[in-house]
């Protein structure tokens, strides 16, 4: 489950079941700490990253193997360097998730976070996304082309 | 609702319901001919659909399991996802865009215009464009093309603003808001666009051409459509005389029968090539019309490529009809350019969650971050271009995995031909200088897609050992059975292929129904 069109449709296949007990109790400040860094997102607020991680552990707890990898990879970022991983810079952090990141861990939550996080409708407003319109009657009488910092251009074709 | 007997051998049995065999259905359907339609996803309109890209996907999409293989990187980052098409009535038609470019008439004779290729399996076309034409015609008057037979254009959208104004920058001079089965103003009973944005997913209004707004509805009205939504085609069978006598297929979990007297295959062109293979037979060893070796060959999907381009100020790309404008000076033949065969350059929109998945697939980090927080200042395009065919680029059975009513999957395997490769590093070069030249800060060459565009794997040929139909889509080795979809294909140009998907598939359909006046069926 590595690519983002499978965990897309894992996640609607499967209900969400209650967090394991595997997990340690602080696993989603962790993971939360482990988006900010893979997902440097200046403008984002904490609800997108703390609703991504919460749904990444929700969806591995479909698959008791997945919860492990997901438990292991959370205890043992913490052991690759002196101090636990929420207390590295961010530029060592970054470096230990790119030493982990071929790691079914880290492709679990890279997959599931770029399908998940990006439908947030929180990012959606950050980002400047309206997405759906047509209960509002489209975009026609609600800006589609109002683009105003290049001349409108030709819209015909040329005539040979 | 019509419904035929399973026992009827005098019906004509059309498999799918999309762009070739919603559009075949319906012209039968008008000239008297009754027609069973089998299609294998449910019957969803309008109002079912999600504004959203990933229930709109899960909702829609083809996700029977499939299998990839090759050195496209799409076999990496989408292993089980080959293709983007739809299983649904109407068939990818529902989540189409609608540009719809005209082949150029050297396009149906690659082989002979591009002379010899090393390891592409190019081949002309036994049709050109003269032959084509009055069918081309037909398709744009019914699907409402803007720009053509006096439908008015679309307007400029904020993308479209950028494309253009870039193209003029750089010296092109072929832009417009294009050929688009969109309505600019109402037509054919059918809305114009609300410019609300969503093609990819179902269009709500209706202002969008699909065989489910367009052709099978008409079909309807004549009593002569047989429609029957979630029923899964799993073999063509035959008679003693190797002519094809009915269809085995699944509805849920039970297998039916399905006589027929004629049968056409429009299951888009990885799942027409796995039908004829599973349908193969002690007379048909290989697969069924497969004694040239060629089914499942030669699959192309277009070269495409897409550009992100990050500007200082709003665009707002995803507002308005997504590929609403079109840069055409690249087609055409200049071999300067280090490849043979041309591209088309398209607006592109993508929602920041399919963005996320597919503008750098795998990426994290801040330079992916750095893609996202752009958004609002995005400006997109696509770059949809000819790839060579190659005989070894195929659609097999993978006997080691089965779908859910236990049948093979495809395996479909494609490495990208040099020429390939350099057309698409030309293209992103030139697009990125476009867009720079209207300011771009920041443009990501994104890679192919999972194919939207699927052709070529039941080739039309002039001589049977080449290819798999004839002129007219008939199976060069069984008289009664039809190709009606991209498979047929010979090679691909540089246009979007629906068009000509739907003209031809209007074409088939007058010559069907003369063989059948004639008794010749
Ligand atoms: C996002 C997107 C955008 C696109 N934009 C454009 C565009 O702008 N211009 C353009 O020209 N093209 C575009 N296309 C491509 C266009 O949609 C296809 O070329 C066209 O729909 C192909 O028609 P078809 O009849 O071959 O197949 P489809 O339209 O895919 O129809 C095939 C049907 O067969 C059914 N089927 C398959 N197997 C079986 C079986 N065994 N039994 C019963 N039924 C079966 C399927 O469920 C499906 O409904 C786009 C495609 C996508 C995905």
């Amino acid at each position: 489950m590595t690519d983002p069109v499978s965990a897309s449709l894992d996640a609607a296949e499967h209900q969400h079941a209650e967090p394991s007990r595997l997990l340690p109790d602080d696993a989603v400040a962790s993971l939360v700490r482990v988006l900010k860094v893979a997902f440097p997102h200046r403008g984002f607020p904490d609800g997108p990253y703390e609703r991504t991680a919460e749904h990444i552990i929700a969806t591995a707890a479909a698959s008791p193997f997945t919860t492990a990898q997901l438990g292991q990879g959370l205890v043992s970022l913490d052991a690759l360097r002196d101090r636990p991983f929420a207390e590295l810079t961010p530029e060592a952090a970054m470096e230990v998730l790119q030493q982990v990141q071929h790691t079914p861990f880290f492709q679990l939550v890279r997959s599931t976070t770029v399908v998940f996080m990006y439908s947030d409708r929180e990012v959606w407003t950050v980002l400047g996304y309206e997405g759906e319109s047509s209960d509002k009657g489209g975009y026609v009488d609600r800006g589609f082309d109002d683009l105003d910092w290049l001349p409108d251009p030709r819209i015909e074709e040329m005539r040979a | 609702m019509t419904r035929f007997q399973n026992n009827d051998s005098d019906v004509v049995v059309v498999i799918g319901s999309g762009a070739g065999g919603g559009t075949l259905a319906n012209e039968l359907c008008q000239a008297g001919v009754r027609v069973v339609c089998l299609e294998a996803g449910p019957h969803l309109t309008g109002p079912d659909y999600h504004n959203d890209e990933w229930p709109a996907f899960q909702q829609m999409a083809w996700t029977d399991m499939r299998t990839t293989s090759g050195s496209w990187r799409v076999a990496t980052d989408f292993p089980n996802l080959p293709a983007w098409t739809v299983k649904a009535v109407g068939g990818t038609s529902t989540h189409w865009a609608g540009a719809c470019p005209r082949f150029k008439d050297y396009e149906f004779t690659a082989q002979s215009s591009y002379s010899a290729v090393e390891g592409a399996s190019l081949l002309d076309w036994p049709i050109t464009l003269a032959d084509l034409a009055p069918y081309y015609d037909n398709a744009e008057i019914r699907m409402g093309v803007t720009h053509r037979h006096g439908r008015p254009p679309l307007p400029a959208n904020n993308n479209y603003k950028v494309l253009a104004n870039g193209a003029a920058k750089v010296g092109y001079k072929q832009y417009a808001t294009g050929p688009y089965a969109t309505n600019a103003t109402p037509y054919d009973g059918r809305p114009a666009s609300n410019q609300d944005g969503f093609n990819f997913q179902g269009d709500k209004t209706g202002a969008k051409w699909s065989t489910l707004v367009a052709e099978l509805p008409k079909a309807g009205k004549t009593g002569n459509l047989d429609l029957r939504p979630g029923c899964h085609v799993a073999q063509i069978t035959h008679d003693a005389k190797g002519k094809v006598d009915g269809v085995l297929y699944f509805e849920g979990e039970v297998l039916h029968r399905q006589a027929a007297r004629v049968v056409c295959v429009a299951a888009n062109a990885i799942e027409s090539a796995r039908l004829l293979l599973l349908s193969g037979s002690p007379r048909f060893p290989d697969g069924l019309a497969n004694s040239s070796g060629e089914v499942g060959k030669n699959y192309m999907r277009h070269l495409t490529a897409s550009s992100y381009a990050r500007f200082e100020h709003p665009v707002h790309m995803y507002r308005g009809e997504t590929m609403a404008g079109i840069v055409a000076d690249e087609t055409g033949l200049d071999v300067a350019r280090g490849f043979v065969g041309g591209y088309n350059m398209e607006t592109l929109s993508l929602g920041p969650a399919f963005l996320a998945a597919f503008a750098d697939p795998g990426a994290w980090g801040p330079a992916f971050t750095e893609i996202m927080d752009g958004y609002e200042n995005t400006a997109g395009l696509w770059i949809v271009g000819e790839d060579m065919p190659q005989s070894t680029n195929r659609v097999t059975l993978n006997g080691d995995a089965k779908d859910q009513h236990g049948l093979p999957v495809p395996n479909v395997h494609f490495d990208d031909h040099p020429n390939d490769v350099a057309m698409r590093s030309y293209a992103w070069q030139h697009a990125a200088e476009l867009y720079r030249a209207v300011g771009a800060v920041g443009v990501t060459d994104t890679p192919p897609y999972p194919s939207t565009h699927n052709m070529g794997t039941c080739r039309m040929s002039a001589d049977p050992t080449q290819g798999v139909v004839d002129r007219f889509g008939r199976a060069h080795d069984v008289p009664n059975l039809f190709v009606s979809d991209g498979s047929v294909f010979t090679t691909g140009a540089a246009a979007n292929p629906t068009l000509t998907i739907v003209a031809l598939a209007v074409r088939q359909a007058e010559h069907i129904v003369g063989q059948l006046k004639a008794g010749a069926l």
